[in-house]
């Protein structure tokens, strides 16, 4: 697959929350408001695209050289915790007013399911080092758009009357699902015409 | 600082207590899925090769979509064919497909191995069924690549799949190609 | 203790009312099988998680507990793993990524942090066999549902001459096929929270 095709798979056809049902819990909860919603979607984001490079590493230089691959699991899972308070500190140090937007939202990505998704969809899809991290940066931009667009119609959806059951978290999934059913417009075909 | 060596030695010592016991139960697990592996892997020869020898695996390099072959023999050992290894770009990822191919082309068998297809409609290519429209086809009419070249009914079942149906049509393609070009080997 | 076990049922139901552990529910839920895979594999990482994290309470440092949590949840379901692959392949398959995702499916992260650790290895058997019953009857629910109207077909196990496909007659020929896809799952969890929002609220009048 080229970069493109990747970028396009990824953003649109495969989109983690829409079609694959990856990293929903944040997109639930988080989606509130639009602010709340794109300092989450960046802070995704950057760690998708840095734990499916680091993962990649770990896979081909330590795992699959020692034979060692049924400890995947537990490796990624390790990389990325200590990733994420990594990125963490190092946000910290060197621009406190990106901590102050994104900090709140760091500790929840380590049980994001997108981003141990996207390592292990990484490794599956015998990705090189580039295409990795593409990948993980286009799986992350996919899980941004989404957020973003729900939250903008969250917003909106505060000022109408919603039948009292639905309130809340129901009426964000009924939104998500007309949303994904929006997103089956970007198929398989859509990218052979695109890009051949 | 002794605090850090004391709390550094318990996780350490959680990490290898867990690390130790995964490699137990892997060292049970593994031999069995081997064995699983190379079952299927077996079953699917047997019934692609239709009655005919199977040769040893040879691998191709550079074809995109041929990863490998086993030469068919008659009982005569006599080369008739090709079993080809292929992938095809599917809907959901690669499409792992096993094909037997007459020297001249012609498509005799397809098992799809490996997909990771939509359940309900790509996902139907695994049935034996599905393959029928290939079967047949490459020596003189071409292999289906486009829903016009099935018939009503064929298209018709096809509908909300038809990555997959060309997927596997164009690595069937492929390997029909490679058949005729390289005849007996 | 038998409060321990009823409450994940439908009090505290995980999916429905604490709303956790959503992605696996959604993403395995297009067959009946699949289901009863992803809950058996729920309910033995979390027994087995939630047994050690009460057994090792007083021994795991306070400062690493979340990383040695991971990796004692992360062991159990690499043992999972493999014993499905070895075992059964084709559900295995079926649930691809799924699995190694049980790792970071909130509610088992959840339970350690907030029960098994304060609570004893027997009160914390039973917090892990009522979230994790619980959580298996919610993905059957949505998993039957989707299923049923999605494909037509209901999946069990294959036992003796019985493939372990049951058909719906009318339905099976005119599947609903959006229920099978993402949009219907969404859709389908949507209007259940909204049932069991209304339910609650009745119950408590």
């Amino acid at each position: 697959m080229t970069y493109i095709g990747i970028i396009i798979t990824f953003v649109f056809i495969n989109n983690f929350i829409l079609t694959q049902f990856l990293g929903l819990c944040p997109f639930i909860g988080v989606s509130k408001n639009i602010e709340s919603a794109v300092g989450m979607g960046f802070a995704v984001t950057f760690v998708m695209a840095l734990a499916s490079l680091a993962t990649w590493a770990i896979q081909n230089f330590i795992l699959v050289p020692l034979n060692i691959e049924f400890l995947q699991t537990i490796t990624f899972i390790l990389v990325i915790a200590s990733l994420v308070q990594f990125v963490e500190l190092v946000i910290q140090n060197i621009s406190p007013a990106l901590y102050k937007a994104l900090g709140i939202y760091l500790p929840l990505i380590t049980t994001n399911c997108a981003v141990l998704g996207i390592a292990i969809i990484s490794v599956q899809s015998k990705f090189n080092a580039l295409e990795s991290f593409v990948a993980g940066f286009a799986a992350g931009l996919g899980f941004l758009l989404a957020i973003l667009l729900m939250s903008a119609i969250r917003t909106k959806l505060d000022s109408e009357w919603i039948p009292k059951p639905f309130r809340g978290i129901p009426i964000a999934f009924i939104t998500g699902g007309l949303m994904a059913l929006a997103f089956m417009a970007f198929d398989k075909a859509l990218l052979t015409n695109l890009i051949g | 600082m002794n605090d850090i060596l004391r709390i550094g030695s318990k996780l350490a010592l959680i990490c290898a207590v867990a690390a130790i016991s995964l490699g137990l139960v892997n060292a049970v697990t593994e031999p069995k899925i081997n064995q699983m592996r190379e079952q299927k892997l077996m079953n699917a020869l047997k019934q692609v090769a239709v009655g005919m020898e199977v040769g040893k695996y040879k691998k191709v390099a550079d074809n995109p979509v041929v990863k490998g072959y086993y030469p068919l023999r008659d009982n005569s050992g006599k080369q008739k064919g090709y079993i080809f290894d292929l992938v095809g770009m599917g809907y959901g990822g690669d499409l792992d497909i096993i094909a037997g191919v007459s020297t001249k082309g012609k498509i005799l068998s397809v098992v799809m191995m490996n997909d990771q297809e939509t359940p309900g409609l790509g996902k139907e290519a695994e049935n034996p069924e599905y393959m029928k429209k290939y079967i047949g086809t490459g020596e003189i009419s071409p292999v289906p690549v486009r829903k016009s070249q099935l018939s009503q009914e064929e298209a018709d079942a096809i509908t909300g799949a038809s990555i997959t149906f060309m997927g596997i049509g164009k690595a069937l393609e492929a390997a029909s190609d490679f058949a005729k070009k390289e005849g007996v080997e | 203790m038998l409060k321990e076990f009823t409450k994940g049922i439908f009090r505290e139901n995980p999916i429905f009312i604490i709303v956790l552990g959503l992605c696996p529910a959604l993403g395995v839920s297009t067959k009946v099988i699949n289901a009863i895979g992803m809950g058996a594999g729920v309910i033995f990482v979390l027994l087995g998680s939630n047994i050690f994290v009460s057994l090792l309470k007083n021994f795991i440092p306070e400062k690493v507990r979340i990383p040695s949590y991971i990796v004692i949840i992360a062991s159990f379901v690499t043992i999972v793993q493999m014993v499905m692959e070895a075992f059964a392949p084709a559900l295995y398959k079926s649930l691809g990524v799924f699995v190694p995702l049980i790792v970071v499916n909130c509610i088992i992260l959840g339970r350690a942090e907030a029960f098994a650790n304060k609570n004893t290895v027997m009160s914390s058997i039973m917090d892990a066999l009522g979230m994790g019953v619980g959580f298996t009857l919610a993905l059957l629910l949505i998993a039957f549902i989707r299923e049923s109207l999605g494909a037509g077909t209901i999946t069990l196990f294959p036992v003796g001459s019985f493939s372990g496909v049951i058909r719906i007659p009318v339905l099976a020929d005119n599947p609903i096929r959006v229920f099978g896809l993402a949009a219907g799952a969404l859709l389908v969890i949507g209007f259940l929270k909204a049932f069991f929002n209304w339910y609650s609220e009745r119950r408590a009048r």
